[in-house]
């Protein structure tokens, strides 16, 4: 107290009781110790005694410092705290922990001051000993919190993540693959599994695993007991802390923890729905476990709810795209079929087509069977084949009742059966095996209905189109097979018709050949517009007109008028082109007319092949054209040659119809001394080739006898028997009489086959060239060949074809020069003398 | 592909072989193999060429060739050819044996079968 009455701030205050230094060291708040500079203990207050329990006899004189602290610290006192002491004479708020004499140990923070004597050698340690107990545990507890908050923040971060994965995933199976990665780094388990609603065959199906040897993955029925199915009935988040729970419950779970080394699982339903005002409805189970028994904390079990909310949104927006994915996919594939189908006109060729879009895209089998002729039709695709007692039961199931059989699990076919109807009438099925996850659906079967309806309305099209092809096919067959008049030496006929090759239906061309009377001959060759049996059924129409009409008196332009009449009832017959013409067989007079035609050919013995460009008119019935009708004469010599023909034999795309015309006739000039007999097939051939667009008719008319018979054939066995033709006819139309015919043919023949056989026996391309002439009382045929003749006669058959010319014939004379030439004569009327 | 030139069928113990248009150099040999194939297990041969327009050294070869074959094996064989025409002709000037030919197929079959 100062005098003032104030305190006296400058002096101790004088406390109103007695406190004794002493007391004040023994029982301070704090440990006290002294210890030398080796830290044994000479001095320790009360305090330090009682908080650690040691005796002061224990300690004083016996005891350092370091040999009270646990293992660790000792170390830490000998690297730090000593040599800190040592340098700066202090030390602060070291923590340590000291071994209390129970064994426990104490946390204290520690401070100490080393005294130096005089001279400065180290005196004496004091230290202060601060309990720490309540600051560890604070410590620890904020360790804890640290650590929770980083492991929240990981886990937020791995939603995070997740959340973006499914955003991204566009499909179911990427969004199970997303969701399937999340439990391991979020909540550290030890493996994951998904499984997902199949609603449509009302089960569960394990879709995706980290782990793939745990767990039981076998399909289940949302009605099953097992512990995934009964999480996706309830719809809320199930966690089975212990074996004992599992067992408890679910006993198929606890054995598969059992089996594999589980201790805890947790079973969160992936749910779409807010669960207020919506149903919550479950799309999923992600099922994740750990090898020990684990406790989720509230923060966790909140974070998990959300990843199975996440992903059931992400699973039902998948749902949704897939679904709106297939429907266009499956859009896509019908139109597709439909517009793949119309591209063949052509029933067993459709069939193929329909099966080859089935297989492999939406089915790895399909078969497509069709009740159309005596055989049936059958195209199938894929494999392997299923059971064929079981499809054909299938197959007259779904016939029989007209609705499909779909595939169902366990029917021991796999397969569905569509009916493919048109116009009410089964006209066969289909049967096709689809990959298991694409079978059931409803979707799926509207789709396979609409497949079906498409496919058979495609194949009841092209089955009529078949039909009415053949039914055209035939017509004009038997209208063009019909006999052109032959056997008249007077003239010979060749006619060729081929029908377009790339499966079009057939054309409407025609030619025909008829006496009008003994001595009149009519030819006819024409083209009907369009095509199919309307153009076949029209032609046949347009022949048998043509050939009522046709009159002795009347002649090739007034027939033409006639026409124009008939088109007035017939109107498919309207703008059809025809050449007429009707040749004097007495006068060889040749009279025609062209309505739109192409102008006949006409080669004459000597020169070249003129085109025939007078008589032109329109086509039939026309109305814009000029159809004043006209026809012109023109007087043929004998071995004239003429060919009229429809445009398929010179058009060509791409290519000007004059060069056609040119093409024809310089072919044709090149065929002068070809034999008629496949003289028209051989123009065609070379003109149009096999593939060609159009039909092509020809009709080759030779008038007359030629007085000399000249023709070259190329070093082919085959052309013998065309050369054989032309030769007889010549042969008749001069009068020879029937021995002297045979006699001259085999000699001809065997002389031709002797210089194919030797004369150009390493030459395919040699020409045979045959002269014959007539007199009245012989015939003479020359052969001459320009190969290079080898041993003739050493053959024997040779030798025999030889000797078969000898005594065919009267007199043969071997010319063997530059090739050689067989001269040979046969006397008329009468056995050889 | 011969079925134009050549047919088959039995007439009594007798494969009959049937041809007809043109036998030339051109189609003997597939002729020939046709005829080999149905006639060297028969017990005898009828050959009717009545309907045959045209014969050649050719065809004459693969007639000998049959006949040859047959005889070897002892077996009979007839050729029907008509009064006049082609085969006949060419078969002639071959100088075919006379016991070969014949004109009526019915009594050609008779005698094979005696």
């Amino acid at each position: 107290m100062s005098e003032t009455g104030g305190p006296d701030v400058t002096q101790e205050l004088r406390l109103p009781w007695d406190d004794d230094p002493e007391d004040l060291y023994e029982h301070a708040p704090c440990g006290y110790l002294t210890t030398l500079p080796d830290g044994t203990i000479v001095r320790v207050n009360e305090t330090f005694l009682a908080w650690t329990g040691h005796t002061r006899a224990a300690l004083i004189g016996h005891r350092r410092f370091r040999d009270l602290l646990t293992a660790g610290d000792k170390i830490y006192h000998e690297t730090h705290y000593a040599p800190l002491l040592s340098m700066q004479n202090e030390v602060h708020e070291i923590a340590l922990e000291v071994v209390r004499e129970d064994g426990r140990r104490l946390p204290v923070l520690v401070n100490s001051v080393l005294e130096r004597g005089a001279g400065g050698a180290p005196r004496l340690i004091r230290t202060m000993v601060f309990n720490a107990t309540e600051r560890r545990s604070y410590e620890r507890e904020l360790l804890a919190a640290r650590r929770e908050a980083e492991a929240s923040e990981q886990r937020v971060r791995v939603l995070q993540r997740i959340v973006a994965d499914l955003s991204a995933a566009p499909t179911e199976a990427e969004v199970a693959e997303a969701v399937v990665r999340a439990p391991e780094p979020a909540f550290a388990a030890a493996s994951t599994s998904i499984y997902l609603v199949d609603v449509e065959r009302d089960q569960l199906v394990a879709v995706a695993s980290t782990d793939p040897t745990t767990g039981n993955w076998d399909d289940m029925p949302r009605s099953s007991p097992r512990a995934v199915a009964a999480v996706a009935r309830r719809g809320d988040l199930h966690v089975i802390g212990s074996m004992a729970e599992a067992e408890e419950h679910f006993p198929d779970l606890a054995e598969s923890m059992r089996r594999s080394g589980r201790q805890s699982v947790v079973l969160l339903p992936l749910t779409t729905g807010s669960g207020d005002d919506q149903a919550i409805a479950v799309l999923g189970v992600l099922a994740f476990s750990f090898r020990e028994e684990r406790s989720l904390s509230d923060g966790e079990l909140r974070v998990i709810r959300l990843l199975g909310q996440q992903a059931g949104q992400a699973l039902d927006r998948a749902r949704l795209y897939d679904d709106a994915r297939r429907r266009e996919d499956r859009a896509n594939f019908l139109a597709r079929t439909t517009r793949s189908l119309e591209e063949e006109h052509r029933l067993l060729q459709r069939a193929r087509r329909l099966v080859e879009r089935v297989v492999p895209e939406i089915a790895d089998w399909a078969a497509v069977r069709l009740q159309v002729g005596p055989a049936g039709l059958r195209e199938d695709l894929g494999g392997p084949p299923p059971d064929p007692d079981l499809l054909a039961e299938r197959v007259a199931e779904a016939t029989s009742k007209t609705e499909p059989i779909f595939a169902a699990d366990g029917d021991g076919l796999g397969c569905t059966v569509l009916p493919l109807t048109a116009r009410g009438r089964v006209l066969g099925t289909l049967a096709l095996r689809m990959a298991p996850d694409r079978r059931g659906a409803e979707a799926e079967r509207m789709f396979l209905r609409d497949l079906a309806d498409r496919a058979g309305l495609a194949l009841e099209n092209a089955r009529l189109y078949e039909q009415e092809r053949a039914i055209a096919r035939t017509l004009q067959r038997s209208l063009l097979a019909a006999d052109v008049p032959g056997g008249d030496p007077r003239f010979a006929m060749e006619t060729f018709y081929q029908a377009a090759a790339q499966d079009l239906e057939v054309g409407g061309d025609w030619f025909d050949a008829f006496l009008i009377t003994p001595n009149k001959l009519a030819v006819v060759v024409g083209d009907v517009v369009g095509r199919g049996i309307d153009a076949a059924t029209t032609m046949g129409q347009l022949r048998s007109a043509i050939r009522a009409l046709a009159s002795a008196e009347h002649g090739p332009a007034r027939l033409l008028e006639q026409l124009d009449r008939f088109c007035e009832r017939v109107d498919s017959a309207r703008m059809a082109t025809v050449v007429y013409g009707e040749i004097d067989l007495l006068s060889s007079e040749f009279s025609y007319a062209c309505a739109g035609h192409l102008p006949p050919l006409l080669h004459e013995p000597a020169g070249s092949p003129q085109y025939l460009l007078q008589a032109r008119s329109a086509p039939i019935g026309s109305r814009a054209g000029d159809r004043r009708r006209t026809e012109h004469k023109v007087r043929l010599a004998a071995g004239s040659r003429l060919l009229l023909y429809t445009d398929g034999l010179v058009e060509r795309r791409g290519r000007p119809i004059d060069r056609g015309f040119e093409i024809l006739a310089r072919e044709y000039a090149r065929r002068r001394d070809a034999p008629l007999k496949g003289l028209t097939a051989g123009l065609a051939d070379t003109m149009v080739g096999r593939d060609h667009g159009d039909d092509v008719c020809l009709l080759c008319l030779t008038l007359g006898t030629e007085e000399r018979l000249e023709r070259s054939i190329g070093a082919d066995p085959l052309q013998i028997s065309l050369l054989r033709a032309d030769l007889r006819g010549w042969l008749v139309g001069h009068a020879v009489d029937q021995d002297c015919v045979n006699a001259v043919l085999l000699a001809c023949s065997e002389a031709v086959a002797n210089a194919i056989e030797h004369g150009y026996r390493d030459d395919p391309f040699g020409v045979v060239d045959v002269s014959a002439t007539v007199s009245l009382d012989a015939v003479e045929v020359r052969v001459s060949d320009r190969g290079s003749w080898r041993g003739p006669g050493t053959d024997f058959a040779r030798g025999r074809g030889l000797q078969l010319i000898e005594d065919s014939m009267d007199e043969v004379f071997f010319d063997r020069g530059e090739g050689t030439t067989v001269t040979m004569r046969r006397h008329r009327g009468g056995d050889p003398s | 592909m011969t079925d134009q030139w050549v047919t088959f069928s039995q007439l009594g113990i007798a494969e009959l072989v049937y041809l007809k248009g043109e036998i030339d150099l051109a189609n003997a040999n597939d002729i020939g193999r046709a005829i080999v194939a149905r006639t060297s297990d028969a017990d005898a041969v009828l050959i009717d060429l009545t309907a045959v327009s045209f014969l050649d050294s050719a065809g004459v070869r693969l007639l000998d060739f049959i006949v040859g074959d047959l005889d070897d094996r002892g077996k009979p064989i007839k050729l029907v050819v008509g009064e006049r025409g082609a085969a006949r002709m060419t078969l002639q000037l071959c100088s075919f044996r006379t016991d070969l030919l014949a004109t009526d197929l019915e009594r050609a079959a008779a005698e094979l079968g005696r």
